[in-house]
């Protein structure tokens, strides 16, 4: 994707409804774009040190001991809450087709969240969100 | 118990939520919280309702119960109802008081302009509510 194709993307995810044109291109910067084929593993289980993805392009399949358990698709985002809780992921997360990603590094996340505090409300709703399904299912 | 605002605030700033907020963050709060006294086992929030604001035990403690399950209890120094006022989603869970409890408590929308004016307050809260999804998502496949 070129540096146009990606603002556009952004620009239509709900995790940064909130920024203007400059804050994207920032964002844009900060971030950087990676690109798996089917069957690749972005995150793995128990294995720290990965990053913040956000799906631009593809789907890709959460698994837990080897069982699915969700699908994610444009506009969700992965590996936040061990970036957050300093702890290795609790599943695999795997392209389920060729995906376009963009990667933050796990070091920057605080950082970036802190300087983009619109994103990190966006985010918390999404976690309270998922844990409110969370506390219903139990 | 009936708090004055300046106790009220020398209380907050030990809560491990506040940590590191802004002095000017903590001075609101010990504005906006109200304090509210329960008897043991009165509710304090019900499953079904939507929020309208998170409540932080000064003394005494929580049981978060959904239907006939328990979710999880909380005690002194912790907070439980801010979900329903993030999300905008009716309460998933009812809480009742676990003994003679104190709380404060922080509407909806003062919770909102807290969590816009000082980061820090956010962050706290995400790493807080993340710790709680990983905990629920482990429990879940047990």
């Amino acid at each position: 994707m070129d540096q146009q194709e990606i603002l556009d993307a952004l620009a239509g995810l709900a995790l940064f409804s909130d920024l203007d044109r400059p804050q994207l291109q920032a964002v844009a910067h900060t971030m950087s774009e990676e690109s798996f084929s089917s069957g690749q593993r972005i995150l793995r289980q128990g294995f720290s040190g990965a990053g913040f993805f956000i799906v631009l392009e593809g789907e890709v399949v959460v698994r837990v001991d080897g069982g699915d358990v969700a699908r994610l698709g444009k506009g969700d985002f992965f590996g936040e809450i061990s970036l957050l809780l300093g702890e290795p992921p609790i599943a695999d997360v795997v392209a389920n087709v060729p995906v376009t990603a963009l990667q933050l590094a796990g070091p920057d996340l605080r950082e970036f969240l802190l300087a983009y505090p619109a994103v990190m409300y966006r985010m918390l709703q999404s976690v309270s969100r998922r844990l409110d399904r969370a506390n219903r299912r139990s | 118990m009936s708090l004055t605002t300046p106790e009220k605030r020398a209380w907050l700033v030990k809560v491990p939520l506040f940590r590191d907020c802004s002095s000017e963050v903590l001075d609101q709060l010990a504005d906006a919280t109200a304090e509210f006294e329960f008897a043991p086992d009165a509710p304090i929030v019900q499953q079904g309702q939507v929020g309208n604001g998170l409540y932080i035990i000064v003394s005494g403690g929580a049981r978060i119960v959904a239907g006939s399950d328990e979710l999880a209890r909380f005690g002194p120094d912790e907070f439980f109802g801010e979900l329903s006022v993030i999300d905008q989603q009716p309460r998933a869970a009812s809480a009742f008081a676990v003994g003679q409890t104190t709380c404060l408590a922080l509407a909806s929308w003062d919770l909102v302009a807290e969590l816009e004016r000082d980061s820090q307050l956010a962050m706290n809260l995400l790493k807080e509510l993340a710790g709680r999804l990983r905990a629920a998502d482990v429990q879940l496949r047990h």
